[in-house]
């Protein structure tokens, strides 16, 4: 039986390591690659065979976005839009799925099947019509208009995943509380929300990585260079006559960083708010 | 006690309201629009019903592609997540040292905005500058520089690829969370009666995991179907049209032709298919929610 075990882990680890070796490579090898050109002089860039390592390090790329180009506006941009939408959506998710959690009323899982089905209209079903209803309200080519354009792909998401961790409070705990008499409201901070605070944290992340990576609304809804976001600008460059790599790699980098940095400090937060619905349902 | 239940249903409907008005302002009526303008003859002011968009829809050479191209794509990527998905969850499954630091490292790519992961890759596939090619170049693999994204035949299967190192992180970490449900006791009994790694695989593993499968197979085609910054930066769906998928062609025909009628048909066509796929899918969990 001991002989069994050791032999079968033996197996299940040196096939292990090998995966694990492949994601190493595989998964770093661009952020290597990113990086090193964002450090190479444009000559570098061009050089044939390529060099892995900038041979003469440079923060000219850096200085060419940051200083002479417009990031530091893109980057402000993108993160008053992220942010905004990430807040909004999930404190609209949230009543939402209080609501769809806590009360029964008709329609109820007509509405959530609605809710859940909306993810499957594509965007660019949407942007045509909406890019002439915002011409028309005169939010077109503002923050705003994107910001209400996001939180409409990421609603449905913050909703469900809301309404799935308040389900894994029981009911019991806040019906108590109200028979002590507290209202609603104090019910809801003094047991719901502590139970759920790491779930929303999962949501005010998710939220933000998807309206931080797109592209396609703030292409379809946004022309002037002072409502561009970091997507844009890097899309942006590309369609000049010549492709300048180390100033469009310390872009890259840079539009890279803030969704890297919450990543790694609230990890742990977001896998568990990915995960939870999809293995427990 | 009747007139109290009657009240708190229509507290609930208070709590969901904002979030249905909302989605029924921004994604049901411009939806409901572009339905309608399908249905409108191209450039016209006022609406009349006509079938020509259409008509017109299945004599075009470019939609015909577009629709394999977009399945070419999808089915590409949501494949390949999968198998890679499974292989490195199956390993950070295993007792290894260092298990949370690689799962940090193995979500990273899916973080960053699509945006980025195509020109990083694009600059990587750069026939002559590039580092796939010095690569391949020096471990004598090829011995001339490849066109990765300029070749007809090469383009779809590069973009693929470049997409699959952004894509598969997610699709792992939901199968990883479905092995570490998988009770363990399992596992030892098997062990004990002397089952090979690949007999608990097939009879234990995937039996257990088949709800989440279904699950993170549905989420990506829903995400892959949606794509565009990856296309868009990488090959703006050229060469020609081969890496043509209906996000980037119904841009084009929006933004580009300014074709809106047509592109609606187009863009109608899409939320048809994606619809029909995740039915599956949605019948699932919203049977799940009700229990």
């Amino acid at each position: 039986m001991s002989r069994f075990k050791a032999e079968n882990l033996f197996r299940g680890t040196s096939l292990a390591w090998l995966v694990i070796g492949f994601l190493c490579v595989f998964n770093l090898g661009p952020f290597m690659w990113m990086l090193s050109t964002s450090f190479k002089t444009l000559q570098e860039s061009y050089a044939i065979p390529p060099t892995l390592i900038p041979q003469n390090p440079t923060l000219s790329g850096y200085d060419r976005i940051l200083v002479y180009g417009n990031f530091p506006l893109y980057f402000a941009n993108s993160t008053i839009v992220a942010l905004s939408t990430a807040l909004f959506s999930t404190f609209v998710g949230l009543l939402a799925g209080y609501g769809f959690s806590r009360f029964s009323f008709k329609g109820k899982t007509l509405l959530m099947g609605a809710i859940l089905s909306s993810q499957m209209l594509p965007g660019v079903l949407l942007v045509g019509p909406y890019f002439k209803m915002l011409a028309a309200l005169g939010l077109y080519d503002t923050r705003t208009g994107l910001v209400i354009a996001f939180t409409t792909i990421t609603l449905p998401f913050s909703t469900w995943m809301l309404k799935g961790f308040i389900d894994t409070v029981p009911v019991e705990l806040d019906e108590a509380a109200m028979v002590d008499g507290c209202s609603r409201l104090r019910a809801f901070f003094s047991v719901i929300f502590p139970a759920i605070a790491p779930g929303m944290v999962a949501t005010i992340v998710f939220a933000f990585l998807l309206a931080w990576g797109d592209l396609l609304w703030c292409l379809a809804l946004t022309t002037s260079e002072s409502v561009a976001t970091v997507t844009l600008g890097l899309a942006r460059l590309v369609t000049q006559f010549r492709i300048e790599w180390p100033q469009l790699m310390a872009g890259s980098v840079v539009g890279a960083i803030p969704p890297i940095l919450l990543y790694l400090l609230l990890q742990n937060y977001l896998i568990k708010g990915l995960t939870g619905g999809a293995v427990k349902g | 006690m009747k007139s109290l239940r009657i009240r708190l249903e229509h507290q609930g409907y208070l709590f969901v309201l904002p979030c249905v008005a909302m989605l029924a302002l921004v994604l049901g009526f411009p939806a409901l629009m572009a339905v309608a303008n399908s249905f409108s003859p191209i450039w016209s002011r006022e609406f009349t019903f006509t079938l020509a968009n259409y008509k017109r829809l299945i004599h075009d050479y470019v939609f015909w592609n577009s629709l394999g191209v977009s399945f070419f794509f999808v089915g590409g990527t949501v494949a390949l997540h999968f198998l890679i998905g499974m292989a490195v969850a199956l390993a950070l499954n295993s007792e290894i040292r260092a298990r949370r630091f690689f799962r940090v490292l193995a979500l990273l790519p899916w973080t960053i905005p699509d945006v980025i992961s195509g020109l990083v890759w694009r600059y990587m596939y750069n026939p002559t500058q590039g580092i796939i090619n010095y690569t391949l170049m020096r471990s004598g693999l090829v011995d001339t520089y490849v066109e990765w994204l300029a070749s007809a035949r090469l383009a779809m299967p590069s973009v693929i690829l470049a997409d699959v190192w952004r894509g598969y992180p997610f699709v792992m970490i939901i199968l990883l969370a479905g092995l570490q449900a998988i009770p363990k006791e399992l596992y030892e009994a098997a062990k004990a009666d002397g089952a090979s790694m690949i007999q608990e695989f097939w009879h234990i593993t995937l039996p257990s995991l088949t709800r989440t499968i279904v699950v993170a197979l549905a989420l990506d085609t829903i995400w892959q179907f949606r794509r565009f910054g990856l296309i868009y930066t990488m090959t703006r769906g050229g060469p020609g049209h081969m890496t043509e998928i209906f996000s980037m062609l119904v841009y084009k025909q929006y933004f580009k032709f300014f074709n809106f009628e047509y592109a609606s048909s187009i863009a109608v066509i899409m939320a048809v298919i994606l619809l029909l796929i995740s039915l599956p899918y949605l019948r699932l969990i919203v049977a799940g929610a009700r229990e």
